[in-house]
């Protein structure tokens, strides 16, 4: 009798254990994200493999395309109850849709570390928008970066790109003189929005941080963001008429061949010259866009992760482990050499040969630039604003930038009251 | 006198064709950039142009299309894609079309109080953007258990496509004399015997329209497809996406090329073998 009482509660502890097991199931992330191909692809599916290596069990189900593509499917599954453990997320719309599914909070993992010391705190504050890390940056783009053809620039003299808008209208005159197109502009909504910000950055940081994104109406309405106008009317001009809806990397041929001057891009324009064969210094040169402010400008554009509530165990160690990886400096390093853009952390060194200097150019000019309060945030790229304003101001930038009709202060004019509008 | 009176009919037969070619020239300009440019290599488009012959017909990009181009850490090409959107677009378009058939019969051939009223709730389904109906859809399949699922996108095929299929038939059917269904009736026949045995015979024109209609729509859908599957049960629409769209790559135009050429094979298909059919049976009853 004693022995069988033995027997069986030894078989119901056996039990326990095993009922209890799957709760101890091996780490599992499911992320959704927009990077399917190529090397962003690359770059997500070696974000895996380092994830897998900490005993992660990775499920990456990209929506690729554009991003209310994957918006709508991130609300699809959040209704359906089963929200993806993590999924790519960017800038104000952190913030926006951690009101609609509930996220996992990351403060004890982020405190573990010295990630936080080691990034810009505009970055941060992005990424923790109520106080709390809920989210994490896993790279990042210099926007304001310039490129010119060496060729064009051969044929006007020029050994050096232009540090200043006046130096820079000096330069693309010269070239319209020779025949040249100064500016490669393919007409896509954000890229036209893109340029305004550009130029209003390189006027002055200070103004871009009031006017775009704190939308300030002093500084809306102030005497920095009519010069920009003015200097994009004058970018207007040197562009081609004819180029309308086009993707930018069209134009990379004609901008090597010398047929155009300038092309202002993203740091990724600089990995799809180098797969295509083409050589910085030799058939392009890259740095920052013009800028008046004396001191470095940065203007972001940082893809994020954002981590979703799960009740899951086997999900919640997955997320701890992944955010622990995305923080470290190998993850730095890895996934910002595959795809062309810059680590988050400013502690990384770039100087092995798997960076290009396009790269180490921006790396240092975010550090310069974080030092001297001028990090900034995209505009055309969904950072400085929630997607509803970005639409509102991208419409009357876009307007602007296609019709040489309208003066740059009624532009002015409009941009301020469109902000009134949707504010 | 006659032969200049045959001159100028051949004067403006010319004309005729050089305007006629010029524009199908005009229409066919992107089809062709896309066919040359599959033939292309990436480097060549790079350094080039994206218009332009290609240096030497490579098929790698077919091959890579089909078979090994990596689409989220997957390198199977489109192919497995293919095969899901025909198991979404086959059975959708079956079904649909049968529902559709069904209901175009009842609503015009036996008529009930309140048909008017039905069918016009059927068709309103027609004008109803996809995007509103994203919520809802998530919500239904939610509660039935079919998130994420093939099963799921067919489910949401059938009963949109209703909207389509009931219109079409319902306008058809009007046509069916009321006479031969009075004569079947006094013969014995009931409902379904009557839809089997005389209203099917007399409706492939129609169902041709419709089956046309269906796939190809279902075939090229991508809202629904992108929305509601996941991973590698994804639609072929949802995988072409996943090649193209994106800002801070380099487009990858020789593979896009090639793939597109691939993913409009079925539908074209269907168009060769149905299309003949598509005006006639649009047509049919217009004009008594």
């Amino acid at each position: 009798m004693k022995a069988s009482l033995f027997r069986t509660t030894g078989l119901a502890l056996l039990a326990a254990c095993l009922v209890h097991a799957p709760a101890q199931a091996e780490p599992r992330l499911t992320v959704i994200s927009q990077w399917s191909a190529g090397a962003e692809g690359a770059a997500m599916d070696a974000f895996g493999k380092m994830v897998t290596e900490k005993g992660v069990k990775w499920e990456h189900s990209p929506v690729s395309g554009f991003t209310t593509d994957m918006m709508n499917k991130l609300r699809a599954d959040i209704i359906a109850g089963k929200p993806p453990a993590a999924s790519q997320l960017k800038g104000p719309e952190i913030k926006a849709w951690s009101a609609i599914g509930a996220t996992v909070n990351l403060n004890d993992v982020v405190k573990a570390t010295d990630y936080e010391k080691n990034i810009s705190a505009d970055l941060a504050k992005i990424h923790k928008p109520k106080g709390d890390w809920i989210a994490l940056p896993l790279q990042i783009y210099r926007v304001n970066t310039l490129f010119a053809s060496k060729k064009a620039m051969d044929k006007v003299g020029a050994t050096e790109l232009p540090k200043t808008w006046d130096e820079f209208n000096a330069l693309a005159a010269k070239m319209a003189a020779a025949g040249i197109t100064p500016v490669a502009h393919g007409g896509i909504g954000w890229a036209d929005a893109m340029y305004f910000e550009l130029t209003l950055a390189g006027i002055s940081a200070d103004a871009y941080r009031k006017s775009i994104m704190e939308l300030d109406d002093k500084a809306l309405r102030g005497p920095e963001v009519l010069a920009a106008f003015k200097q994009l009317r004058q970018l207007t001009k040197w562009m081609s008429p004819s180029n309308a809806g086009q993707h930018w990397s069209v134009f990379l041929p004609a901008l090597m061949k010398g047929d155009y001057g300038f092309l202002m891009m993203g740091g990724w324009a600089s990995g799809v010259l180098k797969k295509g064969n083409f050589e910085e210094g030799k058939d392009f040169l890259c740095g920052p866009t013009p800028n008046n402010t004396g001191k470095p400008v940065f203007d972001m554009n940082a893809d994020g992760m954002i981590f979703w509530d799960t009740k899951n165990a086997d999900l919640l160690a997955g997320q701890k482990a992944t955010a622990q990886v995305a923080m470290s400096k190998e993850f730095a390093r890895t996934f910002t050499q595959i795809n062309g853009s810059i680590p988050v952390r400013t502690d990384i060194d770039l100087s092995d040969a798997g960076f290009q200097d396009c790269q180490r150019d921006a790396a240092k000019n975010l550090s310069g630039a974080i030092a001297a309060n001028q990090a900034i945030m995209s505009l055309g790229h969904n950072m400085a604003q929630t997607s509803p304003v970005t639409a509102a101001l991208r419409d009357v930038l876009t307007e602007y930038v296609h019709n040489d009709k309208i003066m740059p202060e009624e532009a002015q004019k409009r941009l301020a009251d469109a902000v009134d509008t949707v504010r | 006198m006659v032969e200049a009176r045959s001159l100028s009919t051949r004067g403006s037969r010319i004309l005729l064709y050089v305007v006629l070619i010029a524009f199908a020239a005009f229409y066919l300009t992107p089809l062709i950039v896309v066919i040359l440019n599959s033939f292309r290599s990436f480097q060549e488009i790079t350094q080039t142009s994206v218009l332009g012959f290609p240096r030497e017909f490579r098929f790698d990009n077919w091959v890579q299309a089909w078979g090994s181009y990596c689409i989220a850490g997957i390198c199977s090409g489109i192919s497995p894609y293919m095969w899901n959107s025909l198991l979404i677009a086959v059975p959708a378009t079956l079904i649909s079309t049968l529902l559709g058939a069904m209901n175009g019969y009842l609503l015009s051939l036996w008529r009930f109080k309140g048909a008017g009223l039905i069918f016009g709730i059927i068709t309103f389904g027609v004008f109803l953007p996809a995007q509103m109906k994203l919520v809802p859809w998530a919500i239904t399949l939610r509660d039935l258990g079919l998130s994420n699922t093939l099963s799921g996108l067919v489910l949401i095929h059938v009963v949109q496509g209703m909207s389509f299929t009931t219109l079409f038939c319902r306008n058809y059917y009007v046509n069916v004399p009321k006479d031969l269904i009075k004569a079947a009736k006094v013969d014995g026949a009931g409902f379904l015997q009557i839809f089997w045995r005389i209203i099917l015979p007399l409706s492939p024109p129609i169902l041709i329209v419709t089956v046309i209609w269906q796939f190809t729509g279902i075939w090229n859908e991508f809202l629904y497809g992108i929305t509601f599957s996941e991973g590698s049960a994804r639609p072929v629409t949802a995988a072409l996406m996943a090649l193209s769209a994106n800002i801070a790559q380099a487009r990858e135009y020789g593979i896009e090329s090639a793939s597109v050429l691939i993913a409009a094979l079925p539908t074209l298909l269907v168009y060769l073998f149905g299309g003949k059919y598509f005006v006639r049976g649009l047509t049919a009853g217009a004009v008594k």
